[in-house]
């Protein structure tokens, strides 16, 4: 078992221990009396364990999270340069090292060699591909004296950086466990604290929202620079082509793919925001409660389909389907060739139309009730058949919020992976014709972040700009949308 | 002031007769009357060619045409040395158990009279490539068994199984290198006999992946344990993570600037699309944090940041639904805020935040783009975790992520695999669902 | 002013604009109004009285109809405008509702501009040739909503931006821009204050030259001051129906007396 379990099971086990024991202590020093307490005895339990556990577990995450970094930092120091210009990149060297550090470890775990014997280890005398491959760690190549040397560095740090963690992280929860246990007197007030403690906690679970967004910015702008330090941002904003090359040299730009994913985008709203809207008008000013009941809830099951499924459904039905309207020449359905693949924006936008209906319709189902009865009796009483009193007075009301619903559908749309990764084809291209394959940014950030990944060549590396630009396309699109459907709601509150 | 406007002249209008201008108005009104119910028929329409079209591809999945056959296990070939040694008989590998299939077939042939000019080696091809696998499993087993004849039941391959079900004709396998018309002669020519039929194929349900060339031995058991093991991090993570937030977004937070960066904070969260979580996931749980690729642990946690927005945002309007004057109540007795909240509040919106979950549960087990950036697709999840640890860590694909791995490999026997899978993956949500419809139900309260 | 009344509705009794017959409302398993049975005069202002819950407001909406739009209401009986029958399978509400107009106790301005509020009925039922023909109907229909001085230099401004008085007048004008017959006000000043109300009441009074007006209101004092005629409701039934007057100094029904004195209601 490891170092790190060890401590873990040791800190929990003492902070039971101060549990009981400051429980105990509390009602002692009161004489029996629980009466005399401040707090209930589970709370001065609850105080003791607290103080054990959380401060020596919080700094053993950061410590668990901060380490590799420093030891990396550390063993990158001593690696030579010259290893690195043999054609390759920091980053596989590293991961070299690291796979022999933890092979060794592997070594030692499974009894093939004593401790001492992998630190003598010579890259001359021994096979260490083999002897790493024997217990199951897979090298890529055989290993350099270089890599050996910063593997042994690295394992030595990590050891080191072990004990400290040990020598640190124990004596503070040994001093948690006294100064709270010491504590459970009848004057603490055991309550206050833990539920101070509890509060700290609650915050730390909100602020995770906030860790996220910082996470996805920092981790997608990160990649991001180290892509246009090897790429031209000219290129990649205002270029004209997309074709990645992995010997290099590729063009890379998003504005091909922009326009596939808009194009598709907009296919799919044409459908699915008269489907949605009218759906939506009809559910809520003209169906009985008989209809509303069974049509509202069967066409909400669209929206809880996966989008695995629309993708399949796009790729082995739809796109087929049309394929026998607009292609196979003579024995098509129009006989025409006009479309050659299942794969084209038809076929994608309209699946993703049908999927994004009980979107829009839900949204301005919302949005139309919130338009008062009072403005609809108005007109009515003036005479205005229902639909005049839809299309002059409630749709009006509504646009607003309709606006934002719209904002918000775009926004899946754009977003969307599934579908368009099964029904839109793989060629990028700027072209007005619906029939023909495209592709879109999320597409592209799948193929060029599966299958043989390299961190270092601006081919992958471009999957995080595009995830970056369709980042701050959706955020920008649901700020608009969330502002513009929050003041409309506000209007009518 | 009345004086200065007079009535106009105002032809007198019975209500019994309609003028045109109702009537052009009226039908106005029965046309866009029409364009709702058109829209609501379109929607109900396009959900009816959805599942028809999964449940009429799908069902076949679970139906596998079987052989049944009796293989001699000849002594002479699976153990030379006649010492029934267990390393020695490994050493034999399924190429060397191929033979026994032919000849079991050519035995069965003769006896049934069927005649064929196919050589026997083209013969074997009616089956699955696994069938010599599962002799040499049997025999491995039972190696006492060495010298007898054995009665087995052999998976057919997936083109036999095709034919069977209308999938592949004669017509259609022109250029197929691995079928023959004297190969479907012989199907035919089994099947007259009933040693060759379909039946439910359990091994659908509950088995793993296989490799390209045996579509008809592939399941989707081992993805479904990968989903289950995500969904219980999803679980274990989301749900109190979630509730903490919105306990204090909801109870504590000071209403100032940085609780309405939190708030916008998560409702923009909850659009964000799917595949940045999925680049999130890549770059910090497996290049930084080097987690293991593929592996449920991290697919849980990149659902469980994606899931949480959801699961904060239906908490929070179940917290907010239960009236004030419940927290007013406790604290008048002296309960302390935190007291009252954990004692009164939560106990009371815990049906609400349930059902939340539960929803955001659903649409976890449905997601897919973010699986495939932290390599949950492209290998074939062959091997059933065999304890929590790895179930967690070791690589192992899920349901969705399965069922587009089949997708891709563009073999009309994998595509009937998907559509199956989707009948499962869709049991599953229909299930969660309807137990937060019952719970919503059952424990729904109006204050 | 009682004389005068008395006079105007001997007058009126000519003319009977509204005559209902044994109506029973029902909203689904509630009988919310029982049998009956009035006969409303042209060119006066009849006033529905009565605590709430009564049952006034439900017939004053089955005048036009408006009823209609809740699914589970339920009108028998037979209401005849005109002498034609407004319940008549042939009866488009549509058509009705042009005849009959209707002022609401909340304000209810359409979220346009103020312009186009009253234009919107003429609009929708053809009344105008064109442009001129529009402004001029506007113009006329805010002059008698007694509101033109007020908005005239601001007519593309939004109908919402008026105060509550304004938008009730204004509600008003948009409701007597489609030229009805029949104007009925649910509760008109319950949202309003004093001033308005006497704003109100003060062009009520006016609109009576041209208009049938029924209006409901729970305020008695109401009641007195802008009708001619005056109908007791009380669960579901009409108590009582007569000259202003003489409902509030000399009712027939014990019923009709407590409610005036106060004790119910």
């Amino acid at each position: 078992m490891s170092t790190t379990s060890l401590l873990v099971i040791a800190i929990l086990i003492l902070a039971t221990l101060g549990y009981f024991l400051a429980s105990k202590r509390a009602i002692s020093t009161a004489g029996g009396d629980r009466r005399k307490l401040h707090s209930l005895p589970v709370y001065y339990g609850s105080n003791a364990a607290m103080f054990t556990a959380i401060p020596a577990l919080g700094v053993l995450l950061i410590w668990l999270l901060a380490q590799p970094m420093l030891v990396e930092q550390n063993v990158l120091s001593t690696i030579p340069d010259k290893l690195i210009t043999e054609g390759s990149s920091i980053g596989l060297v590293m991961s070299d090292v690291r796979r022999v550090a933890d092979g060794l470890e592997v070594v030692v775990s499974t009894g093939t060699l004593s401790q001492n014997e992998t630190l003598k280890l010579d890259t001359e005398q021994t096979d260490i591909r083999a002897l790493l491959a024997g217990v199951g760690a897979v090298v890529g190549s055989d290993v350099l004296p270089e890599v050996l040397e910063a593997a042994q560095n690295y394992r030595a740090q990590t050891k080191t950086g072990q004990l400290w963690m040990v020598l640190i992280i124990a004596p503070l929860a040994l001093i948690g466990f006294a100064l709270s246990v010491l504590a459970a007197k009848p004057t603490f007030r055991a309550r206050n604290t833990v539920e101070r403690g509890i509060l700290a906690l609650l915050v730390f679970a909100a602020s995770l929202a906030i860790l996220t967004t910082i996470g996805i910015v920092f981790s997608m702008l990160f990649e991001s620079i180290n892509f246009f330090k090897l790429h031209s941002w000219t290129d990649f904003f205002f270029g004209g082509s997309w074709a990645p090359n992995f010997r290099g040299d590729s063009d890379l730009s998003i504005l091909p793919l922009l326009w596939g994913t808009i194009y598709i985008s907009i296919t799919a709203l044409i459908v699915a925001v008269p489907v949605g809207l009218f759906a939506a008008i009809y559910l809520s000013e003209y169906a009985g409660p008989r209809v509303r009941a069974f049509a509202k809830p069967l066409l909400e099951i669209l929206a809880g389909i996966p989008t695995i499924v629309y993708g399949l459904f796009a790729l082995l039905t739809v796109g087929p389907a049309l394929v026998r309207v607009f292609g196979r020449g003579e024995e098509g359905l129009l006989g025409v060739e006009w479309m050659s693949g299942a794969t084209a924006v038809l076929t994608a936008g309209l699946v993703m139309g049908i999927m994004l209906i009980p979107f829009v319709s839900s949204l301005s189902d919302d949005i139309i009730n919130a338009v008062p009865q009072s403005l609809r009796d108005g007109s009515l009483g003036l005479g205005a058949t229902p639909s005049e009193t839809i299309r002059q007075v409630v749709l009006p009301a509504a646009l607003p919020g309709i606006v934002g619903a719209v904002l918000l559908a775009a926004s899946r749309a754009i977003g969307e992976t599934m579908i368009v990764v099964l029904g839109a084809g793989a060629i990028a291209k700027f072209s007005a014709n619906p029939l023909e394959a495209m592709t879109t940014i999320t597409t592209r950030i799948v193929s060029q972040l599966t299958g043989d990944t390299d961190f270092a060549s601006p081919e992958t590396l471009v999957a995080f700009a595009l995830g970056l630009t369709l980042f701050v396309l959706t955020l920008g699109l649901n700020v608009i949308a969330l502002y513009i459907v929050r003041k409309y709601r506000e209007q009518y509150d | 002031m009345t004086d200065a406007i007079q009535k106009p002249e105002k032809k007198k209008s019975s209500l019994l007769q309609l003028d045109a201008r109702t009537r052009t108005r009226n039908a106005a009104e029965k046309r866009f009357k029409a364009y709702g119910m058109i829209a609501i028929a379109f929607g109900l329409l396009m959900l009816s060619i959805l599942v028809f079209n999964i449940v009429t591809r799908g069902a076949g999945a679970y139906q596998q045409t079987f052989v049944a056959l009796e293989v001699e296990l000849l002594a002479g070939k699976l153990d030379k040395k006649g010492n029934r040694d267990l390393d020695d008989i490994k050493k034999i590998s399924t190429f060397g158990y191929t033979p026994l299939l032919s000849n079991a077939l050519e035995a069965k042939i003769i006896e049934l009279g069927i005649e064929t000019d196919l050589k026997a080696k083209k013969m074997v091809g009616i089956l699955s490539k696994s069938a010599a696998a599962q002799v040499r499993d049997y025999v491995l087993n039972n190696p006492n068994k060495i010298g007898e004849t054995i009665g087995f039941e052999f998976l057919a391959s997936s083109r036999v199984d095709g034919y069977l079900k209308g999938r592949v004709s004669r017509d259609s396998i022109g250029n197929d290198k691995n079928i023959s018309p004297a190969q479907l002669d012989l199907v035919d020519a089994l099947k007259a006999e009933g040693c060759l039929a379909k039946r439910f194929n359990m091994s659908f349900i509950t088995g793993s992946d296989a490799s390209d060339a045996r579509p008809e031995a592939a399941g989707m058991g081992t993805s479904m344990i990968g989903s289950f093991f995500m969904m219980l991090v999803v679980l274990v993570l989301a749900l109190p993570i979630g509730v903490a937030a919105s306990i204090y977004l909801e109870e504590f937070a000071p209403k100032n600037w940085i609780t309405d960066i939190i708030e916008v904070n998560i409702s923009n969260l909850a659009a964000v699309p799917s595949i940045v979580f999925g680049i999130l996931g890549l770059a910090v749980f497996i290049n930084y944090m080097h987690l293991p690729n593929s592996a449920p642990l991290v697919g849980g946690l990149v659902l469980t940041l994606m899931t949480l927005p959801t699961i904060i945002i239906s908490t929070r309007a179940s917290l907010k639904a239960v009236p004030p004057s419940i927290r007013d109540a406790a604290l008048g007795v002296g309960a302390s805020k935190m007291q009252s909240v954990f004692h009164h509040v939560l106990p009371l919106a815990a049906p609400g935040i349930l059902t939340g979950t539960i929803i955001g549960l659903a649409q976890a087990l449905g997601e897919t783009a973010p699986l495939l950036l932290i390599g949950m697709v492209g290998f074939i999840a062959s091997n059933p975790p065999d304890s929590i640890a790895t179930g967690l860590l070791s690589p192992n694909s899920a349901m969705p992520a399965q069922i587009y791995e089949w997708a891709k490999r563009a073999d009309p026997a994998f595509y009937e695999r998907a559509w199956g899978g989707i009948i499962i993956l869709l049991v599953f949500l229909v299930t969660i669902n309807t137990i937060a419809v019952i719970l919503r139900r059952r424990f729904e309260r109006r204050w | 002013m009682n004389d005068k009344n008395i006079m105007e509705s001997h007058m009126g009794t000519t003319a009977i604009k509204i005559s209902a017959r044994d109506v029973k409302v029902y909203y689904g398993d509630n009988h919310a109004i029982k049998d009956v049975s009035i006969d409303i005069e042209d060119k006066t202002v009849t006033a529905f009285i009565g605590p709430s819950g009564c049952g006034k407001s439900t017939f004053l909406r089955c005048l036009n109809r408006m009823n209609d739009t809740i699914d589970i209401c339920k009108v028998t009986g037979s209401i005849r405008i005109d002498d034609e029958d407004i319940y008549d399978r042939r009866v488009d509400p549509v058509q009705l509702r042009a005849k009959v107009g209707m002022v609401f106790q909340k304000p209810n301005p359409f979220p346009k501009s103020i312009y186009d509020n009253v234009a919107y009925g003429p609009r929708i039922h053809g009344l105008a040739q064109n442009k001129a023909d529009l402004d001029d109907i506007v113009e006329r229909a805010l002059r008698r909503g007694a509101i033109w001085n007020e908005v005239k230099d601001r007519l593309q401004s939004p109908g919402t931006g008026l105060s509550g008085g304004q938008q009730q007048r204004l509600c008003i004008a948009r409701a007597v821009a489609t030229e009805p017959e029949v104007l009925l006000m649910d509760e008109p000043c319950s949202a309003l204050d004093p001033i308005a109300t006497a704003q109100v009441e003060e062009l009520i009074d006016e609109l009576r030259q041209s208009f049938s007006v029924v209006i409901v209101t729970h305020s008695m004092q109401q009641a007195a001051r802008v009708s001619q005629k005056t109908a007791f409701f009380h669960l579901g039934n009409m108590v009582e129906y007569g000259e202003t007057g003489q409902i509030f100094t000399t009712p027939q029904d014990p019923r009709t007396e407590s409610y005036i004195t106060g004790r119910i209601g």
